[in-house]
């Protein structure tokens, strides 16, 4: 073991190669997993964040918030079903948002909403909202008012939140008559009547499961379709298969990591073969030997996780808006972990010839 | 107590036609303390025997054993063991680990069996004083003359206090003053400690430091 | 190294310099199949995900913006704070006819775009987008394969990619809610909006399907105007004059329009950026393999220049195995992207291969990788075939 970490400090550079190219695929491996994080997160951040365990979109809406419309006769039918502990309405309007001092407006989406749920207070005052941490970015301030639309909606911003935004438009939570101003006002073909919107959050009873509650919901109330919170986020469009096409791109890359490694190790051990044969022959086994490989490869999977996360934060900085990329520590692990279990693997492929190393070759001369 | 004793060990390569035979009806015992040079032209099988001697290679025939050691019954795994604590190799061209120093060298075979300890390196140190190496010990081998390599490698044969030590041909890559030095201190070392020793050479010139010469050809020693 | 120059009992002198480079590098390339292979095999990976990757984003991106990319109105009008977005852009009748009276435009007239829920003909649920514009006017498709454009309201031209899905000619979709039938007519190439089956249908129809799927709507607004240019006026011009002279309005030719739809942006610069790294590991490794290849070669080439070989002959012998694994990685990686992208197709998101994209992709990593073995090929440039006396360890050993 001991032979193989002072290998690798006293000739680092022959293991530059593997460093260098496991390091870009970690890099590689963090970009995609971050653009697949925020697509995610985009869309299903609002549902995410509902403390409520069942959500109602309209029958017809095939599980899209856009498209669902749930008037108030629905929802007072909908809270007439046995089990129902609590409902509030949940709207939503993609709208441009001015912010003060600036000619272009930011990509808002405006919630109209009933009641507090994991990550934003109860309602504000009509006219007043809570605003996504990415405004501030763009440059709003506490205290300021955007305005919504052509129409100029005006709203005050009086908090902020966070991860709350919906198709990479940031959130802003106002109260329900707010909402339905501002969408009307702007958008005169969505407009809503009063009480109606676009889902209804749903708590049960204690003495009722979502599951229970779902069922019962669906049948009392055909013009609805009832939706638990995990089953709602599958059924967001796109979603499933934004993640399998990245998944699949990711194992492959992990796949590459683990062939480097292997490689590598495989030229590494043939040029070293009068090495290890004279080792062997003086009492080291094969199993001291391969430990030692196998440290190795760990080790520069290891500098390859650090130096790679350190440039992946740093393209975070440098990459455009346009690009969306979040990385979380999750992601981190998740890496870093599946890189090492790749070096691993990579590395066992040099075993069978470590063994195969016949000690009585030492002897005998060059 | 014979530190080798060799019975009637035959070793061929390959079957039928094909087979070669390395080494037909070998039969040497070395004493404790002697230092025996085996003397043969290449192709003759000395390299065969001392790789036998030394548990490197197991015979197709006959019986070999090193002080109370029946190595022609162990296994891969019990001769590697049996390398490690009983036998110590002195390579033609040292074959030294190039990054490490001339003390970590030495200390190479305490590193692989995890014996590191205060007792190990206090081993490594007198050893490398005794060789004339004290000063040099914080070297790697590419800072150190070829003699000078030859004399680690003699140092790491030496650190598990052997029952036998086997040279392949220690001295070819020397000039002859060069070789002598370095046959003077084997013969020092090895009978100061009890230690027997066989020296694979062809070089005549080397033969006066051995208590005995044995001359081997085509695979069979001389009677 | 000597037995393998004839070969076969083929004496080495009489073989053409040519078999006698691919002789060489073949028969190296057998005694080490393990390197070898895993080198091609990583290469395949990367080369994979590379044309994977590309063929995705294509894919993709013309799914995006099909819609907008095959109606013939060469220039689109938005509202002033769209963003660009057809979805948040709203234009007033108003505008519409002043978009009309600028000089330079031969006819335009409202688009209409929304996203919908259609019941197909057994009864399945589908997103669907609906384009609506003024028959007889900008904004119908541009390439029809089949049947004809609607001549009246009700009638649809929908996107052939999603006929086998329920939307060929003769079905019918009903929108829902309202229960609005409408029938399709015609089909039409890389017309799909937003990822979905897109039809093509009369602004009236649009206005009702709105109405009939919120019956709160105050008044439908169109997204946006659509404008043909007249003879001789340059599109990108007319855009500029049309933003200048009405009020409240962007105008854009239709290729900025389509750049500047959202997702497309991002996707593209996204799929760069992935697209870059990949290309820059592929290099990278076939570079520093062929390096440390030739390094531990070092000793043989050496002997073999010291017997006569040319240096060129050495390099030439490089060369055609840097070929060789490119070309194996190649051999493994196409038929893999195209089974992989027919793979990944579902009735939603359908993806084809596009080949110029993969010639052109294969060309460039060739390249690319002679271009990485430089590094060694000056290594072998360097061998100086005096060497060859003197005293070579090997092995790692001192």
């Amino acid at each position: 073991m001991k032979l193989a970490w002072r290998e690798l400090t006293r000739r680092p550079s022959r293991f530059v190669t593997a460093g260098a190219a496991l390091t870009l695929i970690v890099l590689l491996l963090l970009a995609l997993g971050g653009i697949l994080d925020a697509l995610v997160q985009s869309s299903t951040g609002l549902l995410k964040a509902q403390t409520a365990p069942l959500i109602v979109y309209s029958a017809d809406s095939k599980g899209s918030i856009d498209r669902s419309r749930v008037t108030a006769e629905d929802r007072a039918a909908v809270e007439a079903v046995p089990g129902v502990h609590d409902a509030s309405g949940l709207g939503l309007a993609l709208l441009a948002g001015y912010l003060p001092g600036h000619t272009e407006p930011s990509n808002v989406a405006v919630f109209g909403y009933e009641a507090a749920n994991l990550r934003v207070p109860a309602p504000p005052q009509p006219g007043e909202g809570y605003a996504d941490r990415s405004l501030e970015t763009d440059g709003l301030a506490i205290g300021e008012t955007v305005e919504l639309g052509t129409a100029r909606i005006p709203v005050k911003v009086v908090g902020w939140v966070q991860d709350t935004n919906y198709n990479l438009q940031s959130g802003l939570w106002v109260d329900a008559a707010t909402w339905r101003r501002a969408l009307n006002a702007n958008i005169p073909d969505a407009a809503v009547a009063p009480g109606t919107f676009q889902a209804i959050l749903v708590t049960p009873e204690e003495s009722t499961t979502p599951a229970q509650l779902e069922t019962a919901i669906d049948a009392a109330v055909p013009a609805v379709n009832a939706l638990t919170i995990p089953q709602a986020i599958a059924g967001i469009p796109g979603v499933a298969e934004q993640d399998s096409v990245f998944t699949s791109i990711i194992g492959v890359t992990f796949a590459v990591a683990g062939i480097v490694v292997a490689l590598f190790f495989a030229l590494l051990t043939i040029e070293r073969v009068g090495l290890l044969g004279v080792l062997k022959a003086i009492g080291a086994s094969s199993r001291t030997l391969a430990a030692g490989l196998t440290l190795q490869a760990i080790l520069i999977a290891g500098g390859a996780i650090v130096l790679g996360s350190l440039l992946a934060v740093a393209l975070a900085q440098v990459i455009p808006d346009a690009v969306p990329l979040t990385l979380t520590v999750g992601r981190f692990v998740f890496t870093a972990v599946g890189l090492i279990v790749a070096a691993l693997i990579g590395s066992a492929i040099s075993f069978r010839r470590i063994i195969r190393i016949d000690p009585a070759s030492a002897v005998g001369g060059a | 107590m014979t530190a080798l004793d060799m019975q009637d060990v035959r070793k061929t390569y390959g079957s039928g036609e094909n087979e070669v035979v390395a080494l037909d009806h070998a039969t040497l015992t070395v004493g404790d303390d002697e230092m025996v040079a085996l003397i043969g032209p290449s192709g003759s099988g000395k390299t065969t025997l001392l790789s036998i001697a030394g548990g490197l290679l197991s015979p197709t025939d006959g019986s070999v054993h090193v002080g109370p050691h029946a190595i022609t019954e162990y296994d891969r795994k019990a001769l590697t063991k049996f390398r490690r604590d009983f036998v110590g190799f002195v390579f033609q061209g040292a074959n030294l680990v190039p990054f490490l120093t001339a003390r970590e060298n030495l200390l190479v075979v305490a590193d692989v069996s995890g014996k590191r300890g205060r007792d190990v390196e206090r081993r490594a140190d007198t050893l490398l004083e005794e060789l004339g190496l004290g000063h040099r010990k914080k070297n790697t081998p590419p800072q150190l003359s070829g003699g000078e390599r030859q004399r680690v490698a003699i140092g790491r044969a030496l650190m598990n206090e052997p029952e036998l030590v086997l040279f392949d041909e220690p001295t070819s890559a020397l000039d002859t003053k060069l070789g002598e030095q370095v046959m003077d201190l084997i013969r020092s070392e090895v009978k100061g400690r009890g230690t027997a020793a066989i020296v694979v050479t062809h070089d005549t010139r080397m033969t006066p430091y051995a208590d005995r010469v044995v001359e081997i050809r085509d695979g069979r020693l001389a009677a | 190294m000597f037995r393998i120059l004839g070969k076969k009992g083929r004496p080495a002198a009489r073989m053409t310099g040519k078999e006698k480079d691919v002789r060489l590098a073949l028969a190296e390339i057998r005694r080490a199949k393990l390197r070898f292979g895993l080198l091609t095999g990583a290469v395949a990976l990367l080369v994979f995900l590379i044309l994977f990757q590309q063929s995705l984003a294509g894919s993709l991106l013309g799914q995006f913006t099909g819609g907008l990319e095959h109606q013939s109105a060469t220039v689109l009008v938005y509202a002033a704070d769209a963003r660009r977005t057809v979805d948040g852009s709203r234009v007033t009748p108003a505008q519409v006819a002043q978009v009309a009276a600028v000089p330079g435009v031969a006819a335009s007239g409202p688009i209409g775009e929304g996203s919908f829920t259609a019941r197909l003909g057994d009864g399945q649920l589908s997103d669907t987008s609906v384009i609506g514009y003024e028959l007889g006017g900008p904004g119908f498709p541009t390439t029809l394969s089949s049947g004809r454009l609607p001549a009246s309201d009700g009638e649809a031209v929908a996107s052939a990619a999603d006929a086998s899905q329920g939307y060929d000619i003769g079905q019918t979709v009903t929108v829902v809610p309202g229960d609005t039938p409408v029938t399709i007519v015609g089909l039409a190439d890389n017309i799909q909006f937003n990822v979905q089956p897109t039809l093509f249908v009369s602004f009236a129809t649009f206005e009702g399907l709105v109405r009939a799927t919120n019956p709160d709507a105050r008044a439908v607004l169109p997204n946006l105007v659509g404008v043909e240019p007249a003879a001789g006026v340059e599109p990108v011009a007319l855009a500029s004059t049309i933003t200048a002279q009405v009020a409240g309005v962007e105008a854009l030719d239709r290729d900025t329009a389509v750049a500047s739809l959202p997702g497309v942006s991002s996707i593209e610069q996204s799929f760069n950026i992935i697209l870059g790294l990949a290309f820059v590991v592929v290099i990278l490794l076939t570079g520093f393999f062929f390096l440390i290849i030739t390094v531990q070669k070092t000793p043989s080439l050496t002997l073999l220049r010291a017997v006569g070989a040319s240096g060129g002959f050495l390099l030439r012998n490089l060369i055609v195995q840097v070929l060789l694994v490119i070309g194996g990685a190649l051999v493994i990686a196409v038929p893999l992207t195209i089974a992989a992208v027919s793979g990944s197709s579902s009735a939603a998101f359908q993806a084809t291969v596009d080949p110029a994209v993969i010639v052109t992709t294969s060309i460039a990593i060739v390249l690319l990788a002679v271009v990485a073995s430089i590094g060694a090929m000056r290594r072998v440039a360097k061998i100086d075939p005096a060497a060859a006396t003197a005293r070579l360890t090997g092995g790692g050993l001192a």
